[in-house]
């Protein structure tokens, strides 16, 4: 069966990851990372604290990123400083989440089409999903 | 919209790729291992092609690789006279077992306690890996090289192939039950547990025979020589690939072929498809191993489905945070990989 030449090819997120040409892989911290309690990897025992602990700032940093993403192009509104209040389209993080990138930045003295935020002037912000 | 299949390649490997294996599906998602004539065997994510590790330690081509069910464990066979049992979490080697020929072809029985292997000393061997000092146990009958033996009908009986027989054997008895003899070499085995079905290839024919009798069920001739095919999970498809270079998708149940593929630039080697049939693996004379779909078009892996609508987002905001492990790993590893978002991939198929 011919595929029809004007068929788009479907397209990919990225080519899959080949070997680091420096070592044989198998990265500690790859991809078996510790499941849920009742399996550990780790060597202190599943019922203690500080595993829990660990478990619990794990989940919440990931709800915490999920959240980031699900701001992605949406209009948020920041309450700066001196109870200030600024509305713009979240568009990215950095790596830290030390700055936001946002787009249409609604302020006092006009619409900036593009800003940076940093997040340390950001005291909260709220966002409709 | 009509969709254009798009594989995704996997380098890495120097030389011919001769076999594949899938692990089974884990919480940690499903594994491939690739062997080569390069003498390092590869493991990956069997759902991205992502390289995790090479298995280094053999001083030969390797001919055969599987992993266990869990992927805990890979077993690998090679030119060198030995198989090496690996740590398929660490990478680390934990046995070598010495043969007095090239080993070919290796197998672990389901709870992972055995290891079954085959070569050119036309021997079964089993191996008690709780007890990897202890002499295996041999099975002897065929009369020219094992190429690929396997652990059937739950590990009761074996199934052997060398260049024209197919042989069933009693485990416990360690003696031969039944036998099939072909006119042609045959090329490769696959033994699918659920309906108990064994897809031989030889000559340009697929063949599926019951594991059990051994009686023959169907078969269908492709165009070119088949060195390895693969049957669906489900048995609504299969997938062959040969010496023309070109993958061929078959409906199972009326044989009549759905899709071939160009894209390999040498003879397919081997072909199978994943625990979850989502997709297959093929590994190539040209030394690599690529991913298929088998929905073209389907949003799995690294295949991301785009509606005309769709500006192209690569994390589409979760609402309701899965609660279950297996999915939040699953996730943050896709999610925070990488992306550069391509719409004109490679795209050579």
């Amino acid at each position: 069966m011919m595929q029809t030449p004007l068929a788009t090819p479907v397209p990919v997120l990225r080519l899959p990851r080949g070997p680091d040409g420096s070592n044989r892989g198998f990265a500690p911290d790859g991809r078996r990372a510790p499941l849920k309690p009742e399996v550990p990897e780790v060597l202190e025992p599943p019922e203690s604290r500080e595993f829990q602990e660990q478990q619990a700032r794990a989940s919440l940093r990931e709800r915490y990123l999920r959240s980031l993403l699900a701001m992605v192009g949406r209009p948020v509104c920041f309450t700066l400083h001196e109870g200030v209040q600024v509305i713009a389209h979240f568009g990215a993080t950095d790596l830290d989440v030390a700055n936001f990138y946002v787009s249409q930045l609604q302020t006092p003295i006009g619409v900036q089409a593009e800003a940076l935020l940093r997040c340390s002037d950001i005291i909260s912000y709220t966002f409709k999903p | 919209m009509a969709m254009r299949q798009t594989p995704l390649t996997c380098s890495g490997h120097t030389r011919p790729v001769v076999d594949l294996a899938f692990s089974g599906i884990t919480p940690y998602g499903y594994f491939l291992i690739s062997a080569c004539k390069d003498g390092k065997p590869m493991l990956r994510q069997g759902d991205t092609g992502d390289w995790i590790g090479t298995f280094l330690g053999h001083k030969g081509a390797v001919w055969g690789a599987t992993l266990n069910k869990d992927a805990t464990k890979a077993a690998t066979a090679a030119a060198d006279f030995t198989a090496k049992v690996w740590d398929a979490v660490s990478g680390d080697e934990l046995m070598t077992l010495a043969h007095k020929h090239i080993v070919k072809t290796v197998d672990f029985t389901q709870d992972s306690n055995y290891l079954l292997t085959g070569g050119q000393d036309k021997l079964l061997r089993i191996y008690d890996l709780n007890k990897p000092e202890a002499e295996p146990k041999e099975i002897s009958g065929h009369t020219s090289g094992i190429k690929k033996a396997l652990w059937c009908s739950e590990d009761k009986q074996i199934l052997s192939a060398d260049d024209k027989t197919v042989r069933l054997w009693d485990h416990a008895t360690m003696t031969e039950v039944k036998s099939l003899n072909f006119n042609m070499s045959v090329s490769s085995m696959e033994y699918i547990p659920e309906g108990e079905i064994l897809v031989i290839t030889y000559g340009r024919s697929i063949a599926f025979h019951s594991a059990v009798s051994l009686d023959p069920i169907k078969s269908f001739e492709a165009p070119a020589t088949i060195n390895s095919a693969s049957l669906h999970p489900e048995k609504e498809f299969l997938v062959a690939g040969g010496e023309d270079f070109k993958l061929y998708k078959y409906d199972y149940n009326s044989g009549e072929e759905l899709e071939s593929y160009k894209g390999h630039f040498g003879p397919i080697h081997c072909v199978r498809f994943s625990p979850d049939g989502e997709l297959y693996a093929s590994g190539s004379e040209d030394g690599t191993l690529r991913l298929w779909q088998t929905v073209v078009g389907k949003t799995y892996g690294l295949w991301k489905c785009v509606l005309p609508e769709d500006s192209g987002e690569l994390a589409k905001p979760k609402i309701n945070f899965p609660e279950t492990a297996e999915e939040e790993l699953e996730e943050i590893a896709s999610e925070n990989s990488d992306s550069i978002y391509s719409s004109t991939p490679e795209v050579k198929a």
